[in-house]
């Protein structure tokens, strides 16, 4: 196993990006671990903690922000945590090259989805000036606040965002990653809610995929306290400074920063593969 | 409306966040939980041997915790306020994390 202090700034970082591009931090460092050695048994918990942690502490400014759309994380979280139930029980009979591959494909396909796209789908309406900000009760839609102006927006495509979180939890529980890089696309590209909205809320429905998971792998007996120790008190930092950046991003930089990280990882996991 | 002819002086800026104030216990409870979470990551790595585990499991506790009291207080907030079909999702997705607790303590026993 790494040093403590080793794993206390990747714990960190990779929280930081995770939350400002609303991708957990896991899809960075489980590879990073691997490729410094770790066993791949041994850092998929680490993963899964490091996301729990990006989570809880990008939760309190991002609730402030009302950025997070509950309803929608809840509802998207149903068949992504059944997912995760299924992918961390399965883990061990799916061969780990073929599901790096495969998760190689799906994040460079999401940044190209993300990236392709120049501009705000979703623009600020004068009308809905005086409209409640947040999410509007008993729908998939709401609104948020850009500069001075307010947007609004209503979540598209319910069952094909369903099934991508079916994926995006599979993808979770089998490798040890939060399924963000899934989640935030998808709500973005395939349901068009506005990419803050997005990000934020895979940020909140990612904490209740690795709980899920975590729940599993402390059943199985696989989690190194010590070492997740150092990752959560990284990844709590990183969390708190990942949400306070992505509160002052404009939409169309977290995009392309999105896009730049997910390719990122994609050239990591094949590389992994 | 606010401006001339109506006796309110003209807005300036961004309008009142009607947000204020609305899920301030959620926001606190969390900041809470980050809190004791940090603290007990931190104790965990230098505390004597004997202490270090059950620290651990107490951080672990607070991580998996902290989403589900988040998801329960949401549940709670949305079935007072009629929002029926929300609530029942949100019942849902409890069950399906319940199973898992249910089969993670089944491997173990």
């Amino acid at each position: 196993m790494l040093s403590l202090p080793v794993l206390f700034l990747l714990g960190l970082a990779t929280a930081l990006i995770g939350t400002l591009g609303g991708i957990g931090g896991a899809v960075i460092l489980v590879p990073v671990l691997v490729l410094l050695g770790v066993d791949p048994k041994l850092a998929a918990p680490l993963g899964i903690l490091s996301v729990a942690a990006g989570s809880l502490a990008a939760g309190p400014r991002q609730l402030d922000e009302g950025v997070v759309h509950h309803r929608l994380g809840v509802t998207l979280e149903i068949t992504g945590s059944a997912g995760a139930l299924i992918g961390a029980l399965l883990s061990d009979a799916v061969p780990g090259a073929l599901l790096a591959r495969a998760l190689a494909v799906v994040a460079v396909a999401a940044a190209l989805a993300g990236g392709r796209r120049k501009g705000l789908r979703n623009r600020p309406q004068p009308e809905f000036a005086s409209e409640r900000l947040g999410e509007w009760p008993g729908t998939l839609g709401g609104a948020y606040r850009l500069g001075d102006e307010v947007v609004p927006y209503h979540a598209q495509r319910l069952p094909t965002g369903l099934a991508a979180m079916l994926g995006a939890g599979l993808v979770s529980g089998l490798a040890g990653v939060g399924g963000g890089f899934i989640k935030t696309p998808t709500m973005s590209e395939v349901m068009h809610v506005p990419v803050k909205v997005a990000a934020a809320t895979s940020t909140f429905t990612v904490g209740i995929t690795a709980a899920t998971s975590l729940i599993v792998f402390a059943g199985q007996g696989r989690l190194d306290f010590r070492a997740g120790s150092a990752v959560v008190v990284g990844g709590l930092i990183g969390g708190v400074g990942g949400s306070l950046l992505q509160q002052r991003l404009h939409p169309a930089h977290v995009r392309t920063f999105l896009s730049v990280a997910l390719v990122v990882i994609g050239i990591i996991l094949f590389v992994r593969a | 409306m606010s401006g001339a002819g109506t006796g309110e002086p003209a807005r300036v800026g961004p309008p009142p966040d009607p947000r204020a104030g609305r899920q301030r216990f959620l926001v606190v409870f969390l900041r809470l939980a980050v809190s004791v979470t940090f603290v007990f990551g931190v104790a965990e790595l230098i505390a004597p041997e004997g202490f270090r585990r059950v620290l651990g499991i107490l951080m672990v506790a607070m991580l998996i915790g902290a989403p589900l009291v988040r998801v329960l207080w949401l549940v709670i907030r949305w079935f007072r306020r009629g929002d029926l079909r929300y609530g029942l999702v949100g019942v849902g997705l409890l069950g399906v994390v319940s199973l898992g607790a249910v089969l993670a303590l089944l491997h173990v026993h």
